[in-house]
């Protein structure tokens, strides 16, 4: 099975992600995916989540906080500004008090509290995630693919997603009852109307979202998710823990990319003992990559001679991963 | 017994039914009233909580929320923060 495969098996699977520990390619992997698909015809957002997003420097561009920007016909790129992001967020709620209460200031109290919420260190992640809700509910493209933030946060805003929509769950349950007591005294005040409960449907909202952004990593259905490995003990030894904990939350995982393998050939060349040693180590780790998760491995990655940056690496890696490209 | 005195009798009897239920009526509305206040402040205390250091919702949605509980802020970290309610004993 190779990964051209499984793109042609499963077109419903619209939602790309790969996944692993930092600085193993996600983003290499991510841009040149996203690459293959636009030249195939294909509408794609290639977006970042990590607030240290690293689209910019792949593309030779900067589109950090930009929107969308078109790389190539079909390729769009977008790495989401988070404190662009949190500010005009901050924004919006002083603006929705100011209105309803017809004040021209928000209240020291209330004003103090918005300030400190922005600087949870969870505001970032929520932020980003939140904002991903509006950019996939649009449903402009063909293709999401999402350079996934380290597992560890993954992980992290999964388990809160969970949380939350219990938590959630639990408020909306005592909203509803508060609800009840209204009704009793609209009922002995002989009120005819009951004024709809705003709050409890801002919690829905809320839960939506929540959902929305955790069920795209979760979506079976709709959801490929890639992890990556290197062929280093660290890097696999991670990786199956990571895999077990991604079982728990019911990631679905469709197979392996194994990046950074030394080419093979440089074995019958007059190599510095150095490479020789780095070779056999390989050699080694790549037997146990074959023996651990043989069946799903779909691609191996050589490594380059120089950095993946700007479009003709980017194709380059592209063929490696999927094949020729007309 | 005339008429009169039957009419009047009745009349009295429907005012002092009248007058119970209203007295019921209003301590029923009353303790609703008061039941949802203290829900009110229950809810506001698990949305916003992190105002008082009691972190629950995430901060990023309890801003969501905020805009609807401006106005019971104040009475809100009054009622936490003080040790009984006076109103306790009214109840």
């Amino acid at each position: 099975m190779s990964l051209a495969e499984v793109f042609e098996k499963h077109p419903e699977r619209r939602y790309i992600e790969f996944g692993g520990k930092g600085g193993l390619g996600k983003t290499t992997l991510s841009a040149a995916t996203a690459y293959w698909l636009a030249k195939k015809g294909y509408k794609v957002l290639v977006f970042s989540v990590d607030p240290q997003a690293s689209l910019s420097d792949i593309f030779q561009r900067d589109i950090f906080g930009k929107g969308a920007v078109e790389i190539i016909p079909g390729l769009f790129a977008q790495e989401i500004d988070a404190d662009k992001r949190i500010k005009e967020y901050q924004d919006e709620i002083r603006q929705k008090i100011l209105d309803m209460y017809g004040l021209s200031k928000v209240p020291d109290e209330v004003e103090r509290y918005i300030q400190a919420a922005a600087a949870e260190p969870a505001m970032e992640e929520s932020a980003i995630f939140d904002q991903v809700v509006d950019i996939v509910v649009k449903g402009d493209y063909d293709y999401y693919i999402y350079d996934l933030v380290p597992l560890g946060h993954a992980l992290y805003y999964l388990s809160m997603a969970t949380v939350y929509d219990q938590w959630i769950d639990k408020i909306t349950k005592l909203r509803q009852e508060m609800e009840e007591y209204s009704k009793v005294v609209a009922i002995m005040q002989r009120k005819k109307e009951l004024e709809e409960d705003k709050i409890l449907r801002e919690l829905q909202e809320i839960r939506y979202r929540i959902n929305t952004s955790s069920s795209i990593l979760t979506d079976r259905e709709k959801t490929a998710f890639f992890f990556v490995i290197i062929p280093e003990e660290m890097a696999i030894l991670d990786t199956e823990k990571a895999a077990k904990l991604f079982a728990k939350y019911k990631v679905p995982i469709s197979g392996y990319v194994v990046n950074r393998v030394l080419p093979a050939e440089l074995e019958h060349q007059n190599i510095p003992e150095y490479l020789r040693y780095r070779l056999e180590m390989q050699k080694k780790h790549l037997a146990t990559i074959k023996e651990k998760f043989g069946h799903q491995v779909l691609a191996y990655v050589p490594e380059f001679e120089r950095d993946i940056t700007g479009l003709d690496m980017i194709h380059r890696v592209a063929e490696v991963l999927f094949g020729k490209i007309e | 017994m005339s008429e009169e005195k039957v009419k009047g009798f009745r009349g009295f009897l429907d005012s002092v039914i009248e007058f119970l239920y209203g007295m019921a009526g209003h301590d029923m509305t009353r303790f609703a009233l008061k039941t949802r206040g203290s829900m009110e402040h229950l809810f506001i205390l698990i949305t916003m909580g992190d105002m008082l250091g009691v972190p629950i919702l995430p901060p990023y949605y309890s801003l969501r929320i905020l805009p609807y509980v401006v106005p019971q802020i104040a009475t809100w970290k009054r009622r936490m923060l003080r040790e009984r309610d006076l109103t306790d004993a009214l109840a």
